[in-house]
């Protein structure tokens, strides 16, 4: 589970391209949409098809789609229940 | 004082009811959906879409160039006389073929001859021996409603009797997967106003209009154009602001042009395109502008799904025929309403008089229009509308030796300023987190903007944003298509999407500066510039405050040489733009920008005199001029010198001429890059010798510089002090 948090703290920094961000910076917990990294409903789209391409994790909905990107724990969760073995 | 009334007086339509106008309307009183499942080209899992039916297979011409061609046909018909300016809506020109031949690796440039928006135009002028302004606009789903409002507008002026306005876009995979890609396309076909709705469909089709000016409603009137708004929502740059604002911007504006009470209105032609918050906002517009007072108002982005560039012609046309036959086509799609919005659409069609309608377009990206349509008999004049001349309080510009001091510099010391500046260099007073999704071009509109405003002196929102692009953000572009084809159709890129469209960059100067009014994108390849600057001193009676007009093209290694046969012909890839921060009120202490000269060379067109008589005649010219800036595409050179040669027999200009390419570089944008250089020589009252080749610099002693623009377009610019 370690290593796919830091897996994905990765991704989230090179797909986004956030700027002076490393995937270290990122903490499990803290809010990941519309908190301080500044990451909104476009870059939950592009996330979106990178969990898909990626991990084979489709978000079907919105609803979903807001609880799985709370925070990266939540993310992390989801895709390691939800990915094709 | 009041100008000419304009008149709708012939209608053409292909859409995916059929390839008339007649299956338009009948398939309206039917109220069956056009939607189908797809099957234009290949794609995983696809969804339903409004598919022109029976569409002869490709010959010559991509499929948008062939729609549109089949429109127009249509609607001149019976008309006669050629049209005096074509102004066209569209977002995808030949992208269709495009597709296709780079997935067949097919590099040569010639199969990509079509790609430009403005080749659609192109087709038809040339068809139609079309010799005025040919202007393409593309501001997303409002492009072909917009194009009507300059239509409009420039009947009004005076600047012609008959033209032909409209919209066509043809079904492509950059807008099939690229709206897939935003989670805005509804699996199950589109359904507006619908509690349950998921989203849009995407469409496809043609719809041209034949406007003419005239006094008095003529014979074959169909309805009335009585006036037009424009807005930009500065919100986001997908998700339309939740209350509507920007919409309510745009309605509010075309009632106070056409003088018209709110409660005349009968009929709203919805732009309804039935994604949750697109549909939603637009309602809240209207309880706030009607409270419970909302009339009979339907979408037909149910049956027809969203055609893009060519749905706010093709409404226009839907609503004048509602008018001519006091009919309201039913909301398609729509089986439980939402309850939230406070009203209903109608679910069945309608009959009774109308004589008032509202037509929306609420685009991607804020840019907001509406059009007024009322009766042939209701009359009532309008103010008149002239075009007048722009001060310019701001000018800055971008090519490969830097900003507008160091390209001058650079010039004065003789040297050229081809190349591309790196894009750290672009973005070096761009604030990193607010352009981290930006790639070449926006960051070079913003980089252009921003220079402009504080050349300017002033830190406030400009009133409205004119923006021109020959090729459009080549690098989202590119890389879309690129990401989608190495997935095998299976992923699409978001952000790239959002940031392909032509208008983005506009979009995002929007958001910027928080600039709410008229946001406007002209892509007409080597005369983009033009184009904008042609628009914005139409619209410049009805803007109170400054506002900006530029132009900016991106260098890309794959797309620029494939597309822009002058950028192939020069081994130096260039890019670069211009942007002028300006105001419609006088200022004598500033230089100020005549309105524009634009005209489509066709064989055997006297387009040159009509050039000569609009920058003043052959002698002011003579007397007044200190020296001509000349655009020069080299793919047309041969052209161009024919053009430049009759210009200077006719005039017996003596003075220097430079060609300017030799100095910027070969790119679309050339024009605004070389406008600004002619602001600063006429700030500074002389033209530096390296570029009219003499010893000293040339001084100006009051007279002006003209920029002509040649090839394709014959274009005309006079800046004087």
């Amino acid at each position: 589970m370690e290593s796919l948090v830091r897996e994905l703290k990765e991704k989230i920094v090179t797909t986004l391209n956030l700027v002076d961000v490393s995937p270290d910076d990122i903490d499990d917990h803290e809010q990941l949409v519309g908190g301080r990294l500044g990451v909104d409903s476009i870059d939950v789209l592009e996330l979106v098809i990178m969990l898909e391409r990626d991990y084979s994790v489709k978000i079907e909905d919105r609803e979903v789609g807001s609880t799985v990107f709370a925070n990266l724990k939540s993310l992390a969760d989801y895709v390691a229940a939800n990915k094709p073995e | 004082m009041t100008g000419p009334r304009v008149f709708i007086t012939g209608m053409g339509a292909v859409s995916p009811a059929g390839n008339s106008l007649n299956a338009l309307t009948s398939a309206l009183h039917q109220t069956g959906s056009a939607l189908r499942t797809l099957g234009l080209f290949s794609a995983p899992s696809p969804l339903p879409v409004g598919e022109v039916p029976d569409v002869p297979p490709q010959q010559d011409f991509p499929r948008t160039h062939r729609l549109a061609a089949m429109a127009a046909e249509e609607a001149l018909h019976n008309s006669g006389a050629e049209p005096d300016a074509i102004v066209l809506g569209g977002t995808t020109g030949g992208m269709l073929t495009t597709e296709e031949r780079l997935k067949n690796k097919q590099h040569n440039p010639e199969s990509f001859q079509w790609h430009g928006l403005v080749t659609v135009a192109h087709h038809l002028a040339r068809h139609y021996n079309c010799s005025g302004p040919v202007i393409n606009v593309s501001t997303a789903c409002s492009s072909s409603t917009a194009a009507i409002k300059i239509a409009f507008d420039m009947l009004r002026a005076g600047l012609g009797k008959r033209i032909l306005a409209g919209g066509a876009d043809s079904l492509c995979r950059l807008t099939y997967h690229g709206f897939k890609s935003l989670q805005l396309v509804d699996p199950q076909g589109a359904k507006p106003f619908d509690r349950d709705r998921q989203g849009m469909s995407v469409g496809e089709g043609a719809a041209m209009l034949l406007l003419v000016a005239d006094d008095t409603p003529p014979p074959d009137a169909v309805a009335e154009i009585v006036g037009g708004g424009l807005s930009c929502d500065a919100y986001h740059a997908t998700t339309p602001h939740p209350q509507g604002r920007g919409a309510l911007r745009a309605i509010r504006a075309a009632l106070d042009e056409a003088a018209i009470a709110k409660t005349d209105i009968d009929y709203i032609n919805l732009h309804g395109t039935g994604t949750p918050d697109g549909d939603l906002s637009e309602a809240n517009a209207l309880s706030h502008l009607l409270g419970h007072k909302v009339p009979h108002a339907s979408s037909v982005k149910g049956m027809l799904g969203h055609s893009l560039g060519a749905a706010g012609a093709m409404e226009t046309i839907i609503s004048a025929h509602s008018i001519a036959n006091g009919f309201i086509p039913a909301n398609t799609g729509c089986a439980t309403p939402d309850q939230n919005m406070g009203w209903e659409p109608c679910l069945s069609p309608v009959s009774q008089k109308v004589q008032t309608v509202l037509t929306n377009s609420f685009g991607f990206g804020g840019n907001n229009a509406s059009l007024l349509l009322r009766g042939r008999e209701r009359g009532g004049g309008l103010s008149s509308k002239k075009r007048v001349p722009l001060t310019v309080k701001g000018a800055a510009c971008l090519t490969g030796a830097g900003d507008r001091n160091q390209s001058l510099d650079q010039v004065r010391t003789g040297y050229d300023c081809k190349g591309s500046l790196p894009i750290q260099d672009i973005s070096s007073q761009l604030e990193a987190n607010l352009v981290r999704r930006m790639k070449r071009l926006p960051r070079m509109a913003l980089a252009l903007a921003k220079a402009a405003r504080s050349d300017a002196g002033t830190s406030r929102p400009p009133g409205a944003v004119f923006w021109g692009t020959g090729w459009g953000p080549l690098s989202e572009t590119h890389d879309f298509l690129d990401r989608l084809e190495q997935s095998g159709d299976q992923f699409a890129s978001a952000m790239d999407f959002i940031g392909a469209v032509h208008n983005a960059p506009a979009g995002n100067l929007g958001l910027y500066f928080e600039a709410e009014g008229p946001n406007l994108t002209t892509t007409a390849g080597d005369h983009s510039f033009e184009q904008a600057l042609y628009t914005a001193s139409l619209m410049a009676d009805q803007l109170e405050q400054e506002f900006l007009v530029l132009a900016a093209d991106e260098y890309h290694p794959r797309f620029s040489p494939l597309f822009d046969a002058s950028v192939r012909s020069d081994p130096a890839p260039s890019d670069g733009g211009g942007a002028l921060w300006v105001s419609a009120s006088e200022d004598s202490r500033e230089p100020k920008i005549m309105p524009p000269f634009l005209a489509f060379s066709t064989r055997g067109a006297e387009v040159i005199p009509r050039l000569v008589e609009s920058l003043g005649g052959e002698e002011r010219i003579r007397e007044h001029t200190g020296a001509i800036l000349l655009g020069i595409p080299a793919q047309l050179r041969d052209t161009a010198e024919n053009q430049l040669q009759e210009f200077l027999d006719l005039t017996g200009f003596e003075g220097p001429t430079v060609d300017y390419r030799r100095w910027t570089g070969e790119f679309a944008s050339a024009s605004g890059t070389a406008t600004v250089l002619a602001v600063q020589f006429v700030r500074e009252g002389m033209v530096p010798a390296s570029l009219v080749g003499g010893r000293e610099d040339l001084p100006l002693r009051g007279r002006e510089i003209l920029l002509l623009g040649l090839g394709e377009h014959i274009t005309g610019i006079r800046v004087a002090p």
